[in-house]
């Protein structure tokens, strides 16, 4: 039997109003980008300014000082997704065996990991930072990437999500089968644990990618910088920088949307396996 | 998470000039280098020949700076001494430095060669022992290059040296000669000018302000405070004396309490879009700042070109010509470097070689601070087009001749930074008590200072 | 492979919950099921020993150094529990603390009702452009800070923002969104733009895990969309319901970036104890009093836990229902 759907015009109007107040600062974001450092602070701030100025300002930022903000980009790139992949991978792992298994001391651990991370992390920034470089791993891409790869939010993450995700029902019928639990967790669950492990991707992606104050700890030389710490050594150039960091404002405000795009191609990109749930039949849009 | 970037050290403190790029001749004797003819002086130093040896012996420093394109005057080094490679690392400009720095001092690991650290900072850090001593390396020869005050700054309380000045900010007042014209104002001579002014002006056009005081901006405040002879800060060693709200102070706190009560000056918080906007309108009608301003107003605010003149500081008392500083940076070699001598010869030959010292005010626009180039023709004659053709240069070179000689920073500016803003930019945003607010500044400076092992004395 | 909607409801709400007690027969097949959880160790492991060095370890040093104190001249010496005594009664974490627990109330609510409508709305199907939908409530949150930095300086701006322009022309006054009345709300907007659609996206990806044999059992039963949202989807949501509830007192009590942000643009309404957070740092970066910024963090983390626990057990009150 179809089930005739009928689209509601009330909550897409609703959603609408919500897109727009999402969209909002990012379209002034855009329209910041095509204008000159001049236009920006002359114009009204939410249309065009007098010149289109989106390409030369795309051009300069990429080439400004032999194309750091490419070197960042890329260094960007690199922490970003190894550790989100690292930390997927991490979180999934140990979020479907605290979910799908029961051992002893399993519900301490979960209390004790939960109550580690209500400790805020700027606590934590001067003791790791002591002991990275006892070991030598300060100004070291290291230094960015280790951390992230240990998300607790990832972690309880997929434990909330294996616990229903993945069938108990399932697991028991490739065990009767002769499977050992490995092979159930790559075979069986691993596929119910998509929609949630591109979850985890996603979020660490956008957080590392985001991330400012490690980096900023953790690195001295500029040639190991993220696009975060590196944009805003840009921004303080421009207040009392040489006169020849003439544009620079407008080329952090072009550098940041700039890498924003990325997150939006990861996140079209991964969505799709959102759609690939154990539902079969789902209701499609 | 973010780190604040302190607005004392946002201005990059890189004194800057009108007298950027073209139109600008370089004296020549670039060959002549005056540090490796370096005398040795004061007893106990390194002698020449370790000196020479020194300069000879592969070597790599790493020197932290913000300055940007500081390679192009490295490479003139490295041109005159081969040997002697120089690893150039940004690691951020003002606070996430220090910061670093600090932590790798702490850490007793990565700290740097030599560093980039404005004049405000040394007492943060040579309280921790960060620099090494630069007298044994002849260091002392250089003092009577640099202007009076400048030299004052970086030397110690035992006539220890810490560093080389590189630039400075020596403050002045830069206004709009269309605004002023249109409301027919004089340029202001004495600070009662000034107020006069300001009443004349705002009444005249209420959206228009003779100048905007930043209820953030601590640093443009210490520097009025400077000018008008307040010592805010005396330091021997762990014994601090606090005289935050000395007379000078209240003079200062007072006066701009009183205009902003007025109503007639702004006190937007600066280098925030809002206050570029400001500015790019014309609702600010001058600037006081420091002599790196010109060239940071030709790149930020472009549209207002030809409109800006440049005059010294309005004075307390008519007839005198004295001045204060904001900004400016010198070259420290740090504790804990593997080649002090070759490190203590780089920071000397940067900031004492007649063509670096040229390079960074032609290349950089940092406004110098050694006599020979201050007095030089062809930076004085420079004519800046922002500033209709103006010798800016000229004049704040004259201005930095004036800067009182006295003045010192505390060990622990960061502190001072915040219980300022907490007070007196406070008051000056809420438009209360000014001059009372100095005195809580005083009192919260001083109970953080105690707690932290100081001997303080307040006024 | 479609199961009745009641075996499959069976299992979900078994799945989680401990095997039942067995009798003595069975006890050998007790001790198979206990070593196979065990080989739960094996899956917890590796995330378990990144988290013991990158999290604990720091922590531990955090926590050891919490009971020193360091002066600048002086040196370090050790104070027991001093430091924690002292933020005790210190005023500034204090108001601190209450800042972030009005914030909470405030901002937590609107937020997670948001996002709870999005994510249902985004499923139905009733929902034209979805997908657009999607990305579009998470872009913010993909956001960097310098660059909301600013973007909210200028649209808080209180000459040059749209809301004060408008304003202008209107002849009115816009609102003082950066002084110190405004500043509260201010901020909870700025979170409610940038994390909505991030806990939108953790309840959607819950959601997909909801069989569609329910669904189509239920509008067999002649259920609407709307009454298998609130039915059917609301209660399937609850655990992860829960799990956005705890993130989001941890991130209101440890609100650190947006205040932080905003600091440049009104440096004199936000101090640097504006929220506890702000205050450990500059605690640490600015007044060189880092063994008393980890003490004032270890007590920030209690707070947390406590509200966590208050939280917890008034929703699992309120679900016995």
């Amino acid at each position: 039997m179809t089930v005739l759907r009928r689209r509601s015009n009330l909550l897409t109007v609703a959603m609408l109003v919500f897109l727009l107040y999402s969209f909002f600062p990012l379209f002034w974001l855009f329209i910041s980008s095509t204008k000159t450092t001049g236009d920006l602070f002359s114009t009204f701030g939410l249309w065009f300014g007098h010149r289109f100025a989106l390409i030369s300002n795309i051009r300069l930022a990429l080439t400004y000082s032999h194309g750091e903000y490419l070197r960042w980009l890329l260094n960007t790139l690199i922490y970003s997704v190894t550790s989100a992949v690292g930390a997927a991978c991490l979180a999934t792992f140990s979020g479907y065996g605290f979910a799908k298994y029961t051992f002893a001391g399993r519900n301490a651990l979960l209390a004790a990991v939960l109550g580690t991370i209500m400790v805020p992390v700027t606590a934590l920034a001067i003791p790791t930072y002591f002991l990275f470089s006892k070991v030598g791993l300060v100004d070291t891409p290291w230094a960015v990437i280790l951390p992230s790869l240990v998300s607790p939010f990832g972690f309880f993450l997929m434990w909330v999500y294996a616990r229903d995700a993945v069938n108990d029902s399932i697991m028991d019928a490739a065990r009767i089968d002769g499977a050992g639990e490995m092979a159930i967790f790559f075979r069986v669950s691993l596929r119910s644990l998509a929609p949630g492990f591109v979850t985890v991707v996603l979020f660490t992606l956008v957080a590392t990618w985001n991330n400012y104050f490690l980096p900023l700890i953790m690195l001295s030389d500029s040639k190991y910088f993220p696009i975060t710490v590196g944009l805003s050594v840009w921004e303080s150039e421009t207040a009392g920088g040489g006169g020849s960091n003439s544009a620079l404002t407008s080329m952090v405000v072009t550098g940041a949307m700039l890498s924003v795009i990325p997150l939006i191609v990861a996140f079209i990109f991964l969505q799709r396996y959102w759609q690939s749930g154990l539902s079969a039949g789902a209701v499609k849009e | 998470m973010q780190i604040p970037e302190k607005r004392f050290t946002r201005r990059g403190m890189l004194a800057l000039t009108g007298a950027a790029a073209a139109g600008l001749a370089i004296d020549a004797c670039s060959s002549s280098s005056s540090s490796s003819g370096a005398t040795a002086t004061a007893s106990g130093t390194v002698s020449q020949s370790e000196i020479n040896k020194a300069m000879k012996t592969p070597t790599t420093l790493t020197f932290w700076t913000w300055v940007p394109d500081i390679s192009k005057e490295v490479a003139v080094f490295e041109r005159q001494y081969p040997a002697i490679k120089i690893n150039v690392v940004n690691p951020g400009q003002g606070t996430p430095l220090y910061t670093k720095l600090r932590t790798a001092l702490d850490a007793g690991k990565g700290t740097p060669d030599l560093s980039q650290i404005e004049y405000q900072y040394i007492p943060t850090f040579s309280i921790l022992k960060g620099f090494v001593d630069l007298r044994p390396y002849g260091a002392a020869a250089n003092a009577g290059k640099f202007v009076d005050w400048v030299w004052r700054q970086v030397t110690g309380p035992n006539g220890e040296i810490y560093a080389y000045p590189q630039d400075t900010g020596p403050m002045g007042m830069l206004y709009r000669e269309d605004i002023f014209a249109k409301h027919r104002i004089s340029v202001p001579a004495t600070w009662d000018d000034f107020a006069t002014a300001a009443h004349k002006l705002h009444a005249a056009d209420s959206g228009t302000y003779l100048t905007n005081t930043a209820d953030n901006e601590v640093a443009a405040w210490h520097g009025l405070m400077w000018q008008a002879g307040s010592r805010p800060y005396t330091v021997h060693g762990t014994t601090v004396g606090l005289a935050l709200d000395d007379a000078a102070s209240k003079k200062v706190a007072n006066y701009w309490g009183g205009l902003v009560a007025d109503g007639v000056i702004s006190t937007d918080p600066d280098f925030t879009s809002n206050w570029y906007q400001g500015l790019d309108t014309g609702k600010y009608a001058s600037w006081l700042t420091g002599a790196w301003g010109p060239a940071f107003l030709a790149g930020a605010i472009k549209s207002t070109a030809g409109k800006w003149r440049a005059a010294p500081l309005p004075q307390w008392n008519s007839g005198q010509q004295v001045a204060g500083n904001w900004g400016g940076s010198t070259n420290a070699v740090i504790k804990g470097t593997q080649y002090p001598i070759a490190a203590a010869k780089f920071a000397e030959f940067l900031n004492t070689n007649p063509t670096t010292t040229a390079m960074f005010n032609t290349q950089q626009s940092l406004f110098p601070s050694l006599k020979s180039l201050l007095s030089s023709a062809s930076f004085s004659s420079y004519k800046s087009p922002f500033f209709g053709g103006q010798q800016a240069n000229k004049l704040f070179a004259q201005i930095s001749a004036t800067v009182n000689v006295n003045w010192q920073w505390p060990p622990f500016l960061d502190q001072s930074i915040t219980d300022w803003t907490a007070t007196v930019g406070k008051a000056l945003g809420s438009k209360s008590n000014v001059a009372a607010a100095t005195t809580q500044w005083e009192s919260q400076l001083a109970s953080y200072a105690k707690a932290q092992g100081f001997h303080v004395t307040t006024s | 492979m479609s199961r009745p909607a009641n075996q499959v409801l069976g299992s979900r709400l078994a799945a989680g919950s401990p095997p039942p007690a067995s009798s003595a027969p069975q006890r050998g097949r007790r001790r198979v099921r206990a070593r196979r959880g065990r080989y739960g160790y094996v899956f917890a492991l590796p995330f378990l020993a990144c988290f013991a060095l990158l999290f604990v370890l720091p922590l531990g040093y955090a926590l050891y150094r919490s009971l020193f104190k360091t002066q600048l001249v002086g040196g370090t010496v050790f104070a027991g529990l001093a430091n924690y005594t002292q933020a005790l009664t210190d005023g500034q974490f204090l108001a601190g603390v209450s800042r972030v627990a009005l914030f909470f109330v405030m901002q937590v609510p609107l937020m997670l009702v948001l996002a709870l409508v999005a994510a249902l709305a985004i499923d139905s199907g009733l929902l034209r452009l979805a997908r657009l939908t999607r990305l579009g409530i998470f872009i913010p949150y993909a956001v960097p800070g310098v660059v909301a930095a600013l973007m909210w300086g200028y649209l808080y701006g209180p000459d040059f923002g749209p809301a004060a322009q408008l304003a202008a022309k209107l002849h009115v006054t816009a609102p003082d969104f950066l002084g110190r009345t405004l500043m509260l709300p201010s901020i909870a907007n700025i979170v409610t733009w940038e994390f909505t659609g991030y806990n939108m996206i953790v309840l959607y990806a819950a959601l997909r895990t909801v069989p569609r044999e329910l669904y189509e059992a239920a509008a067999v039963d002649g259920a609407g969309p709307w009454r298998i949202a609130w039915r059917i989807k609301v209660p399937a949501l609850r655990p992860a319901l829960l799990l956005t509830l705890m993130f989001s007192v941890i991130g209101s009590f440890q609100l650190f970036t947006e205040p932080d942000l905003l600091q440049s643009v009104a440096p004199t309404v936000i101090g640097p104890s504006y929220t506890p957070n702000l205050y450990a740092y500059s605690l640490a970066f600015t007044s060189q009093e880092p063994d008393y910024a980890a003490a004032v963090s270890f007590l920030l983390g209690l707070v947390t836990v406590i509200i966590s626990y208050a939280v917890l057990y008034g929703a699992s009150r309120r679900s016995r229902r």
